[in-house]
């Protein structure tokens, strides 16, 4: 395998330190949403629904859309230090992100849209009179920007593993799982990078048909889409999507906690077979979101059952066991990027627990569409991805100087854990408590729950905007 | 039931993070034991034969009730953003065929009792009817709230039936 130096500054650098500004930007704004949101659920604040849903809408997008884009920029990071990448490519999936990022800002904002990002058919064509027929092709318009802008970038990292190894096939190491030898195997980077791209591309072009269908129908509403089919192919391309910001996120583990540990992270036949399970299991999983459909086949809930429960299984026996074994006796000194990068493996190893209960039809029956549901995703981006994203860009600025953590470091690293960690708890709480999701107003006798939920979100803003402003910070230092 | 959930969740999530906590904590401590490898294995297919059991004891009997020859059929009509059934007085202990349908967007139907617990839902969807099967053991006045999020109104999307003894 071949020890590249991940340190060495490289052409390019300089946009993804630009993206994850952007990125660390609007999760801070977004999180500002959320926390108006959770206030008004407690009762604090008295906004009109119609806003509630359109922030609920943005909120959705553009949390889902930072973590795509932040995930996106630290696999690209990483990807090109092993194969070359054209930065033109990366600037053109940029654009392409920004003015999808305006229509949909444009269309919730201005249009008033507000039928979620997971949006269901008819509802965008139905909105009974919040919004006009424009706006929410804005605002699906705005997707199609985003997926085409995805579309090149991982065609770029395709074109690029295929010269280098030859064929997808040898860049996702599946011939080394299958036998092959252990010469030439890609390094771990690039195994994610080649099996997210691979499912990613997939579960896009899913959601290009669904959002074309949506478009046609607002246009002719009498172009009629299955309403079940339409589901299962949102639901298909939503969690494989939000699934492939962590699965490009992790890079930044792979690689970044060996600076620390002096203990390379190795492709072994373990490691591709997760891999190999994980491209599998995303597609098959969604299943999950259509557990109270009894409409579909009984085979498919009981996969979409069975396969939540076997995607924990690479995630806790290999991701999670093996950061534990590359951790234990390294002598890593904590640092802000190297705690950040650990809460996000270890906030996303605990978050898919009550998604994987969650995923049990008889479950399901008593928490689909509670907020059990935010309970364990919050967990698993707010502790996880976006954990790994802060990481990445604490790390990108890091001061060669200071090489342990100061107390402000530790206080906003302790204030990230505890308020994302209590507030996350309260959504399953709540969810136990059978309050149910996206809904504007709350009863009187849910209101305590909410207000406890608003008090952690101001931590956890105030955590986060604190680790914005360090990477400023850093990124003036380091100019 | 859900309080069960809740605390059955928990107590995993917190079995979960000590296993990783052990190797945060120990950083300065030795390295793995040589019989790391064989650990993992050993987490690995415990968690595979755990799935195994818990799906086939989960799914045996299949979580979505069948109604039986007698269940009395009610039908549930739906809209944004009104609730509208056959009847609002279902027999105590009678098993209940609900058939759910939408005129318009996909909704939720969410059954809840009188301290809010939900106790069953299903999906409603345009040009389908989703069936559900529930036999009440408590009387008293039951609530319907929207689980599906169907517009500016959604949470406003409630509706009430009671549950009484037969003959009463
Ligand atoms: C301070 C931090 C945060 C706060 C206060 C917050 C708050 C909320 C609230 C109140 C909801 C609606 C809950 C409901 O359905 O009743 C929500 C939904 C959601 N949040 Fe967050 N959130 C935070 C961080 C995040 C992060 C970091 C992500 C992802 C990276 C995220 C992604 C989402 C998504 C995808 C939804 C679902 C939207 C929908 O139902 O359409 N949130 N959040
Ligand atoms: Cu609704």
């Amino acid at each position: 395998m071949s020890t590249i130096d991940i340190s060495q500054p490289a052409k390019g650098d300089g946009l993804i330190k630009l993206t994850m500004l952007l990125g660390g930007v609007v999760f801070l704004l977004m999180m500002v949403f959320g926390l108006v949101m959770r206030a008004q659920q407690g009762g604090w604040l008295d906004l009109d629904p119609a806003l509630f849903y359109q922030l609920l809408t943005a909120h959705g997008a553009g949390m889902v859309g930072s973590a795509a884009l932040s995930g996106a920029a630290i696999l690209w990071y990483f990807t090109g230090r092993h194969v070359p990448l054209r930065s033109g490519i990366y600037l053109a999936f940029l654009g392409l992100f920004l003015l999808g990022v305006v229509l949909i800002l444009g269309a919730i904002f201005v249009g008033g849209y507000g039928g979620a990002w997971t949006f269901l058919f008819p509802l965008p064509a139905l909105s009974g009179g919040a919004w006009e027929a424009w706006a929410a092709i804005g605002f699906i318009l705005g997707y199609l920007f985003i997926g085409v802008g995805f579309l090149l970038f991982y065609l770029e990292i395709g074109i690029q593993l295929v010269k280098r190894y030859g064929g997808l096939l040898k860049a996702l190491g599946w011939h080394y799982l299958f036998g092959g030898s252990a010469e030439d195997v890609p390094p771990p980077t690039l195994i994610a990078a080649a099996s997210v791209l691979v499912f990613n591309t997939i579960g896009i072009v899913f959601g290009a048909a669904v959002i074309a269908a949506s478009i046609i129908n607002l246009i002719w509403p009498d172009f009629a889409v299955d309403p079940l089919f339409a589901k299962n192919a949102i639901y298909f391309f939503g969690h494989v999507f939000i699934n492939a910001t962590i699965y490009m996120a992790i890079t930044a583990v792979y690689e970044i906690v060996p600076t620390y540990t002096g203990r390379p992270w190795k492709t072994t036949r373990l490691f591709v077979g997760a891999w190999f399970a994980v491209v599998i299991f995303v597609q098959a999983v969604y299943f999950h979101h259509l557990l109270q459909d009894v409409n579909i086949p009984a085979w498919a809930l009981a996969v979409g059952q069975i396969v939540s429960y076997a995607s924990g299984v690479p995630l806790i026996g290999v991701t999670m066991f093996s950061l534990a074994l590359y951790l234990k006796g390294s002598g890593l000194k904590w640092d802000l990027p190297a705690s950040l990068l650990v809460l996000g493996v270890v906030g996303w190893s605990i978050g898919v627990i009550p998604a994987i209960i969650d995923g049990m039809i008889a479950v399901n029956k008593l928490m689909h569409n509670t907020q059990w549901v935010p309970g364990h995703f919050h967990t698993y981006l707010l502790l996880g991805e976006v954990a790994m994203a802060f990481g990445f860009a604490a790390w990108l600025v890091r001061d060669k100087a200071q090489t342990a953590m100061s107390a402000l470091d530790k206080l906003v690293f302790r204030a990230y854990v505890g308020g994302g960690a209590g507030f996350a708890l309260i959504f399953l709480w709540s969810g136990a408590s059978s309050i149910p999701r996206r809904w504007a107003v709350h009863y009187e006798a849910w209101q305590f729950q909410s207000q406890l939920a608003t008090v952690f979100a101001c931590v956890v803003v105030l955590a986060t905007l604190g680790l914005v402003l360090r990477y400023v910070r850093g990124l003036l230092r380091s100019a | 039931m859900q309080t069960l959930i809740l605390i059955v969740t928990l107590l995993v999530m917190m079995g979960v993070l000590a296993l990783i906590m052990r190797a945060v904590l120990a950083t300065e401590g030795p390295e793995p034991s040589a019989n790391a490898p064989k650990t993992r294995s050993k987490v690995i297919w415990s968690m595979v034969v755990l799935g195994l059991v818990v799906s086939v004891t989960s799914l045996r009997e299949w979580p979505h009730t069948q109604a039986g020859g007698d269940a009395l059929v009610v039908n549930i009509e739906s809209g944004q953003w009104w609730w509208d059934t056959d009847t609002t007085e279902i027999p105590l202990g009678q098993q209940v065929e609900f058939r759910v349908t939408t005129e318009d967007v996909n909704q939720g139907l969410g059954i809840y009792n009188s301290d809010m617990q939900l106790l069953v839902q299903v999906q409603a969807m345009p040009s389908y009817t989703n069936k559900v099967v529930y036999t009440f053991e408590e009387p008293g006045t039951y609530q319907i709230l929207c689980m599906e999020f169907c517009g500016i109104a959604h949470h406003a999307m409630t509706y009430e039936f009671d549950v009484v003894e037969a003959g009463a």
